[in-house]
């Protein structure tokens, strides 16, 4: 009889120990499955709702008269073009769709609007991303909803903006914000016309909002960056849902890591005393091989094997439960990305290397237990 | 064949040591059919399992074939044991898992998987068990089940049975007929040394030894 064979025979002859042993090993595993599939969809929405609020970074300059910055909705101070560029050169920061963009109040034909000039938008990762700001080409304008709809403007026309002509590529619907006064250029056409080549007055980005831990202010960790880089600036930030919704990830990961080597030690101890169990079971069965010939290794097989096949077992049901569980529950719970919380199916290999590993590990004080006790002395208490 | 030297064995309990064997010396033969005689707690057991090799001796010797089976490392050990002994103990203690064909199977290795089912199958019929190859253990009666052991000790062929108490849960009718299997095989040229304290095996038996607490207090050839 090989040693697989007694394996499979004996795993069905006494069942509920496999069986115990299973569920214990399915519960860490779904555990796991579970909280991992949980936690990539918790950061999809993290990622998603932060990205949906827009711009959560607005960094100005330093001299900045904060109660005219937020009854204007811009700074009255201007910086130098090239700060967006160091702050896109250095490496701390995790931010994306960095835009420099110039603001500036003006009288065109006898109405208030803002004129804004939008730099393209520069990712630091240098992966392209699609943009979250509008893209303005050169010698166009868009036009908000009041001036479009005040001086009848349509696509096409051209119009003269404090002595530049441009054609207006779009003009906007009604927002309910100042973007309905706006009327945006692209950054250089808007520094000719206020004549503030090379300047602007505010650099905008998206944070994304990688925490650290609960206790981190990514605002404070912001400063400081930004004291180092540029020190003639100030960031403020648009907190949002989606630092909640973060600081809810962060809090979720802090319990898991309570939790998961409380679960794995909990499924040890429990294998390892079905194990024990078992040995204890198979006394004279272990007595009566070692008379037929099997040795040390055979014997330790028999136990290590089944922890193996228990832990086989363990990690396809465990991750097709957790998968399961995560399907049902998650869209429940992550409503912007339901429709992205899928199997993770590098984690049923994961589970495959580890599961087996981690059961042979717990089973590995019982399968010495069952080498080294004295055959002789259970063939002799009969 | 085998010879035991000034063999002694003491066990360590919480009381302190109990000797079960003091300074035992035998020798036994290629084909010859010892019984070891000896009331419960003599020390009939472990002078089974030290000739076996599976209890490590306090003192003295163990030579099978020359060889001092202690020397060996415990791997080796186990293949002596496989190709050279075939153990039959009091409570069958067959695998309560596997069917009778799968417990006579029980000491084949890795080899020829056809010859040695052909070899099981062979033993079943000779131990009047063909009809009972696929029944497990708790479907027999009690000299079925020692039938079945007594053919998974005979399976590789050993040169030698060691057999404890073979008889001893056993009605006299399926007892006579253990002995005659032990008997035959011995006939065959196979050495065979059973240890009991009941005299059904005495006419079998070409020595005699009896063994009170853990010496031989007397040796009868036949």
């Amino acid at each position: 009889m090989s040693i697989p064979q007694l394996i499979i025979r004996e795993i069905f002859h006494r069942k509920l120990n496999f069986v115990l042993g299973a569920l214990a090993m399915i519960t860490a595993v779904a555990l796991f499955v579970s909280f991992f599939t949980t936690s990539e969809a918790s950061n999809r929405e993290t990622i998603r709702l932060t990205r949906d609020m827009g711009f959560n970074l607005r960094i100005i300059p330093r001299e900045t008269d904060m109660e005219a910055f937020w009854a204007t909705g811009f700074s009255d101070y201007y910086m130098p073009e090239d700060y967006v560029l160091r702050f896109a050169g250095h490496e701390d920061f995790s931010y994306a769709h960095l835009t420099a963009t110039l603001h500036k109040k003006i009288t065109w034909r006898g109405r208030v609007v803002i004129l804004t000039g939008i730099a393209p938008e520069i990712e630091p990762s240098g992966r392209p991303k699609s943009p979250m700001s509008q893209i303005i080409e050169p010698g166009t304008v868009t036009v908000g909803f009041e001036p479009a709809n005040a001086l009848s403007l349509k696509q096409g026309d051209r119009v003269d903006i404090l002595g530049r002509s441009l054609m207006v590529a779009r003009t906007l619907p009604e927002t309910g914000s100042d973007e309905d006064i706006r009327i945006y250029t692209r950054l250089e056409d808007a520094q000719e016309i206020l004549q503030l080549q090379g300047r602007i007055n505010e650099i905008k980005a998206l944070n994304c909002l990688c925490l650290i831990s609960d206790e981190d202010d990514p605002l404070d960790i912001l400063r400081r960056q930004l004291n180092q880089v540029l020190p003639e600036a100030k960031v403020i930030m648009n907190r949002t849902i989606a630092v909640a919704r973060e600081r809810q990830r962060l809090m979720f990961e802090r319990y898991f890591a309570l939790i998961m080597p409380l679960v794995l030690v909990v499924c040890g101890v429990w294998i390892g005393t079905l194990a024990m169990m078992n040995v204890k079971d198979r006394k004279q069965e272990i007595g009566v091989l070692r008379a037929l010939g099997y040795g040390s290794g055979k014997i330790a097989g028999l136990f290590l094997g089944k922890a193996v096949l228990l832990g086989l077992a363990g990690a396809v049901i465990g991750f097709y439960a957790g998968t399961l569980i995560t399907l049902k529950y998650g869209p429940g719970i992550f409503k912007v990305t339901a429709g992205s919380i899928e199997p993770i199916y590098s984690l049923l290999l994961w589970s495959l290397l580890i599961a087996p590993a981690f059961a042979a590990l717990s089973t590995f004080i019982p399968a010495m237990m069952a080498i080294t006790q004295d055959p002789a002395r259970t063939l002799r208490e009969e | 064949m085998i010879t035991l030297d000034m063999v002694s064995k003491r066990y360590r309990t919480g009381s302190g040591d109990v000797a079960a064997l003091e300074e035992v010396s035998m020798q036994v033969t290629e084909g010859e059919f010892v019984v070891v005689r000896g009331p419960s707690g003599s020390g009939k057991t472990t002078l089974l399992l030290i000739t076996g090799g599976m209890l490590r001796v306090s003192s003295g010797s163990v030579l099978v074939n020359g060889e001092d089976v202690y020397r060996l490392p415990e791997g080796q050990r186990a293949r002596f044991r496989a190709d050279s002994i075939g153990f039959v103990f009091q409570m069958f203690h067959l695998i309560p898992y596997l069917n009778v064909l799968e417990n006579v199977l029980l000491p084949a290795g890795a080899g020829n998987r056809d010859r040695d089912r052909t070899v099981a199958l062979e033993l079943l019929e000779r131990f009047r068990l063909s009809e009972r190859a696929n029944h497990k253990p708790y479907e027999l009666s009690a000299g079925e089940s020692q039938r079945t052991a007594i053919a998974r000790a005979m399976f590789s062929r050993p040169r030698l049975i060691l057999a404890d108490e073979p008889t001893g849960n056993l009605d006299p009718e399926n007892a006579e007929e253990v002995i005659k299997y032990l008997a035959e095989y011995h006939r065959e040229g196979g050495t065979v040394i059973v240890v009991t304290h009941g005299r059904v095996v005495d006419q079998y038996a070409d020595r005699i030894m009896s063994l009170q607490n853990g010496r031989i207090v007397k040796e009868e050839l036949r």
